[in-house]
């Protein structure tokens, strides 16, 4: 049974001004003193409280920098909250940056092969799948290039199929989909819609407000950081909507 | 930490074919193939043997598999240290993609120097087998008898690899100038262990032997020396030496990785 909750989380970036500071600056400049190198504090989730059941798909909308990225990333445990709890059960499979997470200089087939592994999979389950990845993602003879030499478009076609044959249980996509041409995003859509037919669970951060509610059920409006508003996915489009044009208009 | 190597051991075939991958790729379209890995140590040998051997009169025959067995140990200690420095820059892409323990990306590094110092260490073997043993009397069936003494120090060298390359990434990201700083460091440490000094030499220079003894590095040498160039098995006090070495080194590694591993992404 899959299961995403989140209770009172919170998390702040603690970044120093000088990031990447040397040895020598370290220590001649007296730099770990919090005067010399001030410590500048990002609060990218307040007090979060979500819960978020096998069924549901979940929409994430908010203003750019209101976190919406950040806690996909929580979600899927890379990076740890700083306070509150966080509790996801089910195999996860995430799309966030499209070229992340592939070896450029590896082909298409060798490609497959890591991020299943990375997934979980095995090399005898790999090999029963590649091609029914290889053939979702219609990508045919470019598979025997190094993925290098992809456009954007044709790697978010590789990973979502990678992503999408391990049957996750749940599934984070951040954004992504906008990439690919209309008839992958169609056949996106529709796988997505297969899974959640298996009674799985999603969540998904898109702008594109008018896709969101065919592939949403619920949606989240995070701003600042805080969780504004949660309830089904036309009413918080609605308000998320008049808002925005709200507050062009007063402007 | 059960569940921790556990969970190492779980996405075994991604770090293992990672490894493959920087294998393959560092020899794609090259001449030599893994040969390159092994030019520098053959290059230092042959060089340091013609110097030794017509300047100073050294026996080259002896001289040659002792020098050939540091100098392979050296590669891989180098290597280790100095790709450990930028090991999860390496992985950064996955790191911000996938959650998987830290630890992985090290030992990437670990295993891809230790393939090329099997392999350098299989030359040096064969090296010592066609110059023959040291003491004349002991025949070359003892030589390879003396071999299986090398799998505690392979365990041994690996946890090394491994705890070196975990310290080194974890350092290198909070500071980006140790690598340049263990390189120069490197340069010094290398004349501070008893790689180039032929062993004849060592009674007449109380003070260097001296350094040498106190050096934490120098009982490797030993361990791998004793079995390859001379036929017999080392000492239980040289695996002891070592052995705590690698402790202490494995210690602090686990505990620099337990404190830094959360916090790793946001200083990436």
């Amino acid at each position: 049974m899959a299961l995403i909750e989140l209770e009172r989380l919170s998390l702040t970036f603690r970044v120093r001004q000088e990031r990447t500071i040397r040895l020598k600056d370290f220590i001649l400049k007296r730099m770990f003193l919090p005067s010399r190198n001030p410590y500048m504090e990002v609060r990218a989730l307040q007090d979060i409280d979500l819960r978020i059941e096998q069924g549901d798909r979940v929409g994430i909308l908010g203003h750019n920098g209101a976190g919406k990225s950040t806690i996909l990333k929580v979600l899927a445990g890379i990076y740890k909250p700083t306070s509150g709890r966080r509790l996801v059960e089910g195999r996860i499979s995430s799309l966030f940056d499209i070229a992340l997470g592939f070896e450029v200089e590896a082909n298409g087939w060798e490609n497959i092969a890591y991020r299943s592994y990375l997934q979980g999979e095995t090399p005898a389950s790999v090999r029963a799948k590649k091609h029914s990845i290889a053939e979702f993602s219609e990508l045919g003879d470019f598979l025997n290039m190094p993925v290098r030499y992809y456009s954007a478009g044709m790697m978010v076609r590789l990973a979502f199929s990678i992503a999408t044959a391990i049957e996750p249980e749940i599934l984070l996509v951040d954004e992504v989909l906008s990439v690919g041409d209309l008839s992958f995003q169609n056949k996106a859509r529709e796988r997505m819609r297969e899974m959640m037919a298996k009674a799985h669970l999603m969540v998904v951060v898109s702008h594109d407000l008018d896709s969101l509610p065919q592939v949403c059920n619920r949606a989240v409006w995070l701003d600042h950081g805080r969780v504004k508003m949660m309830g089904s996915c036309a009413e918080v489009i609605a308000a998320y909507r008049s808002s925005v044009q709200g507050h062009a208009a007063a402007a | 930490m059960h569940a921790y190597l556990g969970s190492i051991w779980n996405c075994r075939f991604f770090w293992l074919s990672l490894v493959k991958t920087d294998l393959r790729s560092r020899y794609r379209g090259s001449v030599l193939g893994i040969g390159w890995s092994l030019l520098h140590p053959i290059a230092m040998t042959t060089i340091l043997c013609v110097v030794f051997g017509v300047v100073f009169g050294i026996n080259v025959r002896e001289y040659a598999p002792y020098l050939f067995v540091g100098m392979t140990f050296w590669g891989y200690f180098t290597s280790v240290l100095v790709q450990g420095c930028g090991c999860f820059f390496q992985g950064e892409s996955y790191i911000r993609q996938f959650p998987a323990p830290m630890a992985i990306y090290p030992l990437r590094t670990a295993l891809g120097s230790g393939f090329h110092f099997l392999i350098g260490l299989l030359l040096a073997v064969l090296l010592s087998l066609g110059t023959g043993p040291k003491d004349a009397h002991i025949s070359r069936l003892f030589q390879l008898l003396a071999l299986p003494s090398l799998v505690p120090t392979f365990v041994l060298l690996f946890l090394l690899g491994w705890s070196v390359a975990i310290l080194c990434g974890l350092l290198n990201v909070r500071f980006r100038d140790t690598r340049h700083l263990a390189e120069i460091g490197l340069q010094g440490l290398f004349y501070m262990l008893p790689i180039m000094i032929p062993p004849e030499q060592l009674a007449r220079r109380g003070r260097l032997s001296l350094v040498f003894r106190c050096n934490p590095l120098t009982p490797f040498f030993d361990l791998l020396r004793e079995p390859i160039c001379y036929g017999h098995a080392p000492s239980l006090m040289t695996y002891t030496f070592a052995a705590t070495v690698v402790l202490v080194l494995c210690t602090t590694a686990i505990f620099a990785l337990q404190r830094e591993e959360r916090q790793l992404i946001f200083h990436l």
